[in-house]
């Protein structure tokens, strides 16, 4: 019997070991879902969300916006001030005295340069380089560098040391970047760009610390190429500049900061620690949140959202003529939900965010495999496109409350820009005879197009990838199509990266597509329309587009500015509609607002989770920040913001 | 004995390099790029180009030699020897920073999660699997073995047939669909087990139940045909007759004998349990390895498929090994 039960008190060895080693900690201040697992804390190659906003927790740029500011006025952070030149071009910020690395050195101008030199290297893989190629001589320096490459490649020019060597002269002389002293940093722009504090409130741009980024990085002695290790960026390696410091990192499991006692907001953050958990499953983080392991979802993705959402408007229903009250106040949504009375049903927050979920047109004139492609006719585009029930998507499929959009930029969403109209779409029609009438007009469109009889086009194909109920929205939108032009689709579902690739490679018809703005600029929609854009998946080219962004890139008056992007999205969206706009994405949140302040809920959606404050626990002001309305100068403007 | 033990030890390169090689080639050829973001922006063309260098993925043959040169420990031997590490160690050390972790046999870095290193995500996840796996099977024997000798004491009563139906129901239901029910049960409605965390031991419960249930239901089975058989052989008659206690007829003499296929069973359950489950750590966010054989592929991610490919068949083989010495062991038979 002995030999039989030994596997088995083996087993329960070992179970008993493996239980025994692995300690809980104890709960942070705050806990928070974030949107997916952190892909890297390496500041320069980040680009998805939820990496930037850890990113802007451990790190700290030349300048923060202030995400309770309606506007996200661009406030100081680790410069104190700065000037622009009267030509618009060059910036100097002047860092404060006392910023400090979480080691306790100084962080000091020639920080920023080693990090932009990283941006700006190809070897880095930067997501963001061409944002930043708009200071003076970094596109000249990218390339100088890829052309050393290959040089070095083919044997034709110099590499390891004395290439690296060369590189560093090539970026002294090239890029107009530099450290005047200690505390000065002069930035040289190729032209004006009136959002480039607003890129510099991004984590790629952010510094990261030399001496410990250089042990990482070696130059491949054949190559000449920068080998770039990962393992700086852990716990215990790590050395960062923002108001909280890593302290686990656990691979699928969780990340825990710790508030940075070097940084001058130590003494007013309100939480001290703060956990994020990995939480992959949909249902499992609405149930973390329920159960109270969590203080906050960042993004409620479950099957069931919509019958929540469904809840909350009951539940607002129950209270409307208060909540109309306070709308028309220009109160915003988390604030009103923290007037009214606490209920489970008022944890969902539901806001338009600032990016549009849209239909890729392919504007080929030839599809990949060489047949003509009809969708490169825009009439034929815009025919498609105003023959999409985009009201059945938003309520019928989507269910969260997602306005409908005939536009790219979320109107309202920027101050300053008047959205053009956009084209109406069948379900803008009130009446019969409205709906007879687009239809109509559609059908002649195709008929001018050279297809008098939709039936008998060639068939149009609908692709999309897997997962995010990408599925409904395409068979909603091929049965308007067949139901109203009699028009014959067939739908193409694929994994995500090989939809990414037929995407790149223009292989398709017709496509989903989506896009988040990064910046507080309408370019930050429009450029990805440019010709030859590498985001331009719609292989979209208008000699008069492209000429609008140039002009617009040139002009120094603010109003001509916006009034000449305005015209360029009016070609997208009433004209030659590369893409049609469904809807505006919305997010979602679930969090207590009763409990919690410091979420914003403005559009542009960064959130600065240093701000949060467990309301009623004695730490902190616990005094609510939200967001003032845009229009009226309401009260002081310091009662919301950063603590500075 | 040895001669087997030996003889297995020397094949188990040969099969690792062939699967290796195997998998290289059929991963490769996954249509994407594995470097490109799922969602948003791209960078410049040239950029995306840059970076596959950077991970050598220009071609085919290239990886695979850089590869090896890194999982062997030939480069971390040649960086011993060459005094390189010392030097790299010595500069950190210089400007007061911790010096990088290096790994003898690097799998080198995630695709995925640039971060981490394919050591580090195996590491922290195996031991997550191996933990839940073998409370899994624990509970599997407990519950699969007394409702198996429960059942064949008097076949076809009303506890046998309950046993049967609960085994059928136990073998039948998805997974995510008995986690989800314990999780609302014992979570939600009942907060008596946390959601959603990992690391104290009442966060293993759940989950290993769920994984259980399966492996339980089959043991139950295999249990009380093995019972039946034994009960009505000539040597428990026999034990009856010379007056032994009912128990010890039962505990000692029968179930010794009817437990041996289950034993046989339990290799590669305990093999397969370890491994983790997809399905499980996703409903109860377990970080184990089971998701990794799933999105790794979806993601491409090379570095983090041939990891797991060469360190799963290791283990397959490993634990193979350990369960014919096992067996040989026990059963005396065996020869």
């Amino acid at each position: 019997m002995l030999r039989v039960m030994l596997p088995i008190l083996v087993l329960v060895g070992v179970l008993g070991l493996a239980i025994a080693g692995d300690r809980p900690e104890p709960r942070a201040d705050f806990t928070f879902i974030n949107k997916g697992d952190v892909a890297t804390l390496d500041m320069q190659r980040m680009s998805w969300l939820q990496d930037l906003r850890v990113g802007r927790l451990l790190f700290e740029g030349l300048v923060a916006q202030d995400v309770f500011d309606p506007d996200y006025r661009i406030i100081p952070a680790a410069a104190e001030r700065w000037e622009l030149s009267d030509d618009r071009l060059t910036y100097t910020f002047h860092l404060r005295r006392e910023s400090r690395w979480s080691n306790g050195a100084p962080v000091v101008a020639s920080d920023f340069v080693f990090a932009w030199r990283r941006l700006l290297l190809p070897d880095t893989g930067a997501d963001y380089i061409r944002q930043f190629q708009l200071v003076k001589g970094g596109e000249a320096f990218t390339q100088w560098r890829l052309r050393a490459l290959a040089d070095a490649a083919t044997g034709a020019g110099p590499t390891g040391d004395e290439l690296w060597k060369l590189t560093l002269d090539a970026f002294e002389r090239l890029v107009a970047i530099t450290s005047v002293d200690d505390l000065t940093l002069r930035v040289t722009l190729e032209q004006p760009a009136p959002y480039f504090l607003d890129l510099l409130a991004m984590p790629p741009f952010f510094p990261v610390y030399p001496a410990l980024v250089s042990q990482y990085e070696r130059v491949d002695p054949t190559s000449g190429r920068l080998i770039i290790e990962s393992g700086w960026t852990k716990p215990g390696h790590l050395v960062s500049n923002g108001p909280f410091t890593l302290t686990a990192w656990r691979f699928k499991r969780d990340m825990r900061l710790e508030a940075n006692p070097n940084h001058r907001m130590f003494k007013s953050l309100a939480i001290r620690t703060i956990s994020i958990p990995t939480v992959d499953d949909a249902n499992a983080m609405i149930l973390a949140y329920r159960s109270g392991a969590a203080d906050w979802v960042t993004d409620v993705v479950a099957s069931y959202r919509g019958d929540m959402y469904e809840q909350k408007l009951a539940f607002i229903r129950e209270h409307q003529a208060e909540y109309d009250a306070m709308k028309s106040e220009g109160i915003d949504e988390i604030e009103i939900a923290r007037r009214l009375p606490d209920d489970p049903r008022n944890h969902l927050h539901v806001f338009p965010v600032f990016g549009t979920y849209f239909y890729n047109f392919n504007c080929s004139a030839k599809l990949a495999d060489g047949r003509p492609n009809p969708l490169a006719d825009p009439r034929v585009r815009r025919a498609l496109a105003m023959m999409i029930d985009k009201r059945a998507i938003a309520d019928g499929v989507r269910r969260v409350g997602e306005p409908v959009a005939r536009t790219l930029i979320p109107p309202g969403s920027l101050a300053g820009y008047a959205s053009p109209s956009g084209l109406p779409c069948i379900s803008d029609m009130r009446t019969t005879a409205d709906r007879d009438a687009l239809i109509a007009r559609a059908r002649s469109l195709l008929a001018d197009a050279g297809f008098p009889d939709p039936s008998k086009m060639p068939a149009v194909s609908m692709l999309f990838n897997k997962d995010g109920g990408h599925d409904l929205i395409a068979q909603s939108i091929a049965s308007d199509w067949q139901r109203y032009l009699g028009l014959p689709v067939f739908l193409e579902q694929k994994e995500i990266k090989i939809f990414r690739e037929e995407l790149k490679n223009k292989n398709y018809m017709t496509s989903r597509g989506g896009w988040y703005g990064d910046y507080g600029d309408p370019t930050t929609f429009l450029d990805p329309h440019r010709t030859g854009d590498e985001n331009n998946d719609r292989n979209y080219s208008n000699p008069v587009y492209d000429d609008l962004l140039r002009r617009a890139a040139a002009e120094s008056d603010a109003d001509i500015r916006a009034a000449l992007l305005s015209r360029a999205e009016s070609m997208l969206v009433d004209e030659d509609l590369p893409a049609v706009p469904l809807y505006h994405y919305c997010n979602i949140f679930l969090f207590n607002a009763h409990k919690i302040s410091g979420i914003n809920s403005h559009p542009r959606q960064t959130q600065l989770v240093f701000l949060v404050d467990i309301l009623g626990d004695g730490k902190g002001t616990d005094i609510p920040l939200s967001t003032p309305p845009r229009s009226g100068s309401a009260g002081d403007p310091d009662s919301g913001g950063l603590p500075r | 004995m040895t001669g087997v033990i030996l003889r297995r030890l020397v094949q188990l390169p040969l099969i690792v390099g062939t699967v290796f090689l195997l998998t290289l080639a059929l991963a490769w050829g996954i249509p994407g790029n594995p470097l490109e973001n799922p969602e948003g922006r791209r960078p410049p063309p040239e950029i995306a180009e840059a970076m596959k260098t950077q991970y050598n993925m220009d071609s085919f043959w290239d990886f695979a030699a850089s590869y090896v040169d890194r999982a062997s420990g030939v480069r971390w031997l040649s960086g011993r020897l060459t005094g390189e590490h010392r030097r790299r160690d010595a500069g950190a050390i210089a400007s007061g920073l911790a010096p990088p972790e290096r790994f003898v046999f690097d799998l080198g870095p995630s695709l995925q999660y640039r971060d981490r290193n394919v050591n580090e995500i195996i590491a922290g996840s195996l031991p997550v699997s191996a933990t839940l796996g073998i409370a899994a099977i624990l509970i599997a024997l407990v519950v699969g073995l007394g409702a198996g000798v429960v059942g064949a004491l008097r076949p076809n009563s009303f506890a046998d047939v309950a046993t049967l139906t609960l085994a059928l129901v136990g073998i039948s239901t998805p997974t995510f669909v008995a986690g989800t029910l314990l999780l609302l049960l014992f979570s939600v409605l009942l907060p008596i087990f946390p959601v959603a965390s990992w690391g104290s031991p009442r966060d293993i419960v759940l989950p290993a139940i769920t994984l259980s249930l399966p492996f339980a239901a089959y043991i139950a089975r295999l249990t009380r045909v093995g019972m039946i058989e034994a009960l009505s052989s000539d040597y428990v008659r026999t034990a009856r007759a010379k007056g032994l206690p009912e128990r010890t007829v039962i505990l000692k003499h029968a179930l010794k004998n009817a437990f041996l296929p289950v034993l046989s069973y339990l290799g590669p359950a305990t093999a397969l349990a370890m491994t983790g489950s997809f399905v499980v750590e996703r409903v109860f966010t377990v970080p184990g390895l089971g998701q990794h054989f799933v999105s790794a592929v979806q993601n491409k991610d090379l570095f983090l498929i041939m990891g797991i490919v060469i360190v799963f068949a290791t283990m397959l083989i490993l634990f193979n090994l350990a369960v014919d010495v096992l067996y040989r062991w026990v059963d005396p038979r065996i020869a």
